[in-house]
């Protein structure tokens, strides 16, 4: 049976879930250039640009969790490097002591999980600047804490990380192998966008959207906009860690540079520029940011400058970023094949 | 009849302004009750009082039965109270369809919180139903932002009584709109009250005598009155502090 009034309404194609899988096509494009990639780094048999290459999607996967903040739940946060930094300290400290992949995975999952919470309850009461300001805070104070802390190797970091196999199931990838371990970070970003894109396809996820489009109605539609903020931060909190726990398979060492906010702020300097509110714009970000700050940075060591210069003319000239542009253009080819 | 909401003796202050001061009054159920009363009467905040956003100074507000004077606006929400802003509250960025979906989603079961929107259920018919009730649907798409103004108070309307409260609060629903449409919202509104109980504050006194089945007349923060429509009209302290002025 049928509600008639069902049959009367022309089922209205929603924007929200057409501008998402405009966002899936542009990251199928994105998987399908990272793969080429591969295929000619392995064929030429480059280790340095593939080795690169991961560590830009490593900065996508922080940057993504930047995305899930800023640009569907409207918050800025100025100190994610926070979750990115536990991600890797303690997938370091789990890989110094067993080396298994899902072990340090697993480890950095729950660390998030549970400092984002606790963290998260200082956090979710306040939104706006006061956000920004205190997510920078405990992150400085974490950097801060680690810097200070011989245990964890103080300035110097964690270093000499062993070689990590990744079993697979079907196989086993070793880290250093840069073909081998680009492909499994390139599969983890991938994991990490598919599920953060499915939650703001189901009500939990409309609800952060809600939030970042009027706040102040959300309490009327029967939710607590700090139980909303606190979910937000979580799992903003989950996505950068289990970014941040590939870092010291890539690398071999953790060092407090990873939690401090030019960390941060480089991933929102991504987000920006690949564009806010777009999800596909933190993977493409993260290469175009990692890209010019080598490459900018082989003719001169005043990179930065360059950066700040390039990333005040993508606000200005940009100001949706990169996906922004795009994006549009292919939500109205979706909406035409959907007719 | 027991009422569904009662209201006991609420006030509240703003520094020395006493802007809702020792108010009473019952709301029957499926029946309009209506709060009139001067600009800067104190009908908004006593709205802002019974549907959480302030906490009262002193006083009691009862639904169905249960003190639920210190719950949040979202708990109240969820007992069943569904309210309207004078000024309209909607998410401007989302289209028509999405801001009815939103606020119709908590009818599926908790458990669909983690499963994809759009799926046929009670939240999506609901929807159809109030964009087919609203006359909204050749603007389902559009963003709620890029509406008229009477056609963004409609939504306004629809917004609220989207999860079926069991009591709606209207904060002047025609506010803005032409002669005609505050006819039509008002046919609307007295339709709604066959299945809900509405509390409504409204400036067009003509939609009052005709809707309505209680008034509550309001003068600096206080009530100055109540009853029926025709007892209350003709109340020369109603006349004096209200009609005079209107
Ligand atoms: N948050 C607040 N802080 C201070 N004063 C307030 C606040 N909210 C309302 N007031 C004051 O309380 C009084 C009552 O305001 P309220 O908005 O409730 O009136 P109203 O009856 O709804 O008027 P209108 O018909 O113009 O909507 C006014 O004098 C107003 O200025
Ligand atoms: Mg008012």
């Amino acid at each position: 049976m049928r509600d008639p009034s069902t049959v009367l309404v022309r089922p209205v194609q929603d924007r929200l879930t057409l501008a998402m899988r405009a966002s899936h096509v542009l990251v199928a494009i994105f998987v399908a250039l990272a793969l080429a990639f591969a295929a000619i780094g392995v064929a030429i048999d480059d280790t340095f640009y593939l080795r690169l290459a991961t560590e830009a999607l490593i900065f996508s996967g922080l940057a993504l969790s930047v995305d899930i903040l800023l640009g569907y739940t409207g918050l800025l946060s100025l100190g994610q490097a926070l979750y990115f930094g536990l991600g890797a300290y303690v997938s370091a400290l789990v890989l110094q002591r067993v080396p298994s992949f899902w072990a340090a995975m697993a480890a950095a999952l729950v660390a998030c999980v549970i400092v984002g919470a606790l963290a998260g309850l200082i956090v979710y009461r306040v939104r706006g600047v006061y956000f920004a300001l205190v997510t920078f805070g405990l992150a400085q104070v974490a950097a801060k804490a680690v810097y200070n802390t011989r245990e964890l190797g103080a300035s110097d970091g964690l270093i000499g990380i062993p070689v990590v196999p990744v079993d697979l199931g079907f196989g086993t990838v070793q880290s250093n192998a840069p073909a081998g371990f680009f492909l499994i970070t390139l599969g983890v970003i991938v994991v990490l966008y598919l599920a953060v894109a499915y939650l703001f396809e189901t009500p939990f996820g409309r609800v952060l959207i809600a939030l970042r489009a009027n706040e102040r109605r959300v309490p009327f539609l029967g939710y607590s906009p700090r139980a909303a903020r606190l979910a937000a931060y979580v799992l903003a909190a989950v996505v950068a860690g289990l970014s941040g726990a590939l870092y010291p398979m890539l690398r071999g060492f953790v060092s407090p540079e990873l939690l401090f906010f030019s960390t941060s702020g480089n991933a929102i300097i991504t987000v920006v520029t690949g564009g806010v509110g777009t999800l596909a714009g933190a993977l493409y970000g993260g290469v175009i940011l990692t890209v010019l700050k080598s490459v900018i940075g082989s003719w001169t060591p005043h990179h930065l400058v360059v950066i700040g210069l390039l990333f005040m003319a993508a606000v200005i000239f940009l100001p949706k970023g990169l996906m922004g542009l795009v994006r549009p253009w292919i939500e109205r080819l979706l909406r035409r094949t959907a007719r | 009849m027991k009422p569904v909401l009662e209201v006991r003796g609420l006030g509240v202050s703003f520094g020395v302004l006493r802007a809702v001061d020792d108010v009473w009054f019952d709301a029957e159920p499926n029946a309009i009750t209506a709060v009139i009363g001067p600009n800067g009467a104190g009908k908004s905040t006593l709205f802002n009082l019974i549907s959480g956003q302030l906490r009262p100074t002193v006083g009691r507000v009862v639904l169905d039965g249960a003190d639920v004077t210190v719950r949040s606006p979202h708990l109240l929400q969820r007992a069943g109270m569904g309210r309207s802003f004078q000024i309209t509250n909607l998410f401007f960025e989302l289209s028509v369809f999405e801001n009815l979906r939103l606020a119709a989603q908590r009818l599926e079961s908790k458990r669909r919180m983690l499963l994809p929107v759009g799926r046929p259920g009670p939240a999506r018919s609901r929807v159809d139903e109030l964009i087919a009730r609203f006359d909204l649907s050749a603007k389902a798409g559009d963003l709620a932002g890029g509406l008229s103004h009477g056609e963004q108070r409609r939504l306004e309307i629809a917004v609220a009584m989207a999860a079926r409260p069991s009591i709606l609060l209207l904060d002047e629903p025609t506010q803005g709109m032409s002669h005609a449409d505050t006819l039509d919202t008002a046919r609307l509104i007295r339709d709604l009250s066959r299945d809900v109980t509405i509390l409504l504050i409204e400036h067009d006194i003509g939609v009052v005598m005709d809707i309505s089945k209680h008034v509550v007349v309001m003068q600096h923060g206080r009530k100055l009155a109540e009853g029926p429509p025709a007892v209350v009209r003709a109340d020369p302290a109603v006349q004096a502090a209200y009609f005079g002025h209107a």
